[in-house]
């Protein structure tokens, strides 16, 4: 039996592979597709580091070291919940131009088997296609999304400890961004 | 994957051995074409064309590996056929009818959690 497992998640997205690419690497504002975390890097390159944070910047759920870019066809970074002691995985977006839109493929590999973060990222796949589709397409986060976000935010006092920024600091001005 | 019509997802599902092949895709995630075929008393051939209709459907994700071609269930446009027809509500009234469905055909007590 495999000690580690891939998920893959497709979906078809009408409009353009700049705007797609552009919510899944943006720094300038919250992803919505992406839980609404807003990514921290000391650079978008091969090496890079990234810290998902909450949009106050006071809570990192996710921390990666980026293995490709490649604007805008493929994205791939290693993937660490701060929550869990899980090994880390690799998670990767591959972005394909088709008849009318974008084909958008998320795969996470090496995922551990039977582990914390290989639930999360079976459930994690759909919901980050299903939004990225729906803020792409129409615009905006859909209700329910919308209200998740707010539930999660009234209630990010009760995140665990180890989940605080000051855990997982970046190198350079990479905290530095605008907030 | 071309569209996000729901027509070639209906068309993939309608027939049996498509819905096996699914079954076996999804339960051993990374399998190979040969992997599926051993299943079904059909061509090597005949597979790979069932295959090819899920796969133009979104609903199986091959990738290439080596010589291989690893074959991924994906989850998401059944995902969006369920958030085309039911609400957040309707689909916890109709998760728990389809619970009691189950408990009933299996002789077993809903409210009691298995053994």
């Amino acid at each position: 039996m495999p000690e580690t497992e891939t998920f893959v998640s497709k979906i078809f997205i009408a409009g353009s592979i700049d705007a797609v690419w552009r919510e899944i690497t943006k720094t300038d504002e919250p992803q919505g597709a992406m839980f609404n975390n807003r990514m921290h890097t000391d650079g978008l390159a091969l090496g890079g580091q990234i810290r998902m944070r909450t949009p106050d910047g006071k809570y990192t759920g996710v921390i990666g070291e980026i293995l490709e870019f490649d604007p805008p066809h493929r994205f791939a970074h290693t993937f660490r919940f701060t929550h869990l002691e899980d090994a880390e995985c690799v998670v990767s977006y591959d972005l394909k131009e088709v008849d009318g839109g974008v084909e958008f493929t998320l795969t996470s590999k090496g995922v551990a088997v039977g582990s914390k973060t290989a639930k999360q990222m079976k459930s994690g796949g759909g919901f980050i296609c299903k939004t990225l589709k729906a803020i792409v397409e129409k615009g905006r986060l859909p209700l329910h999304v919308w209200t998740i976000y707010h539930v999660l935010k009234a209630l990010s006092f009760m995140a665990p400890a180890a989940t605080k920024s000051e855990n997982w600091p970046l190198k350079g001005n990479g905290d530095a961004q605008p907030a | 994957m071309k569209t996000d019509s729901f027509d070639s997802i209906f068309q993939a599902l309608a027939h049996p051995a498509r819905r096996r092949m699914l079954d076996i895709v999804k339960d051993t995630p990374g399998c190979n074409v040969n992997d599926v075929a051993a299943a079904f008393e059909m061509t090597r051939i005949g597979v790979m064309k069932h295959l090819a209709k899920l796969e133009e459907a979104g609903l199986i994700h091959s990738e290439k590996s080596g010589r291989d071609r690893r074959l991924y269930f994906n989850i998401v446009p059944i995902q969006l056929i369920y958030d085309r027809w039911t609400m957040e509500y309707s689909g916890w009234w109709a998760g728990r009818m389809v619970d009691i469905k189950y408990a009933i055909e299996a002789g077993t007590n809903p409210q009691e959690p298995d053994a």
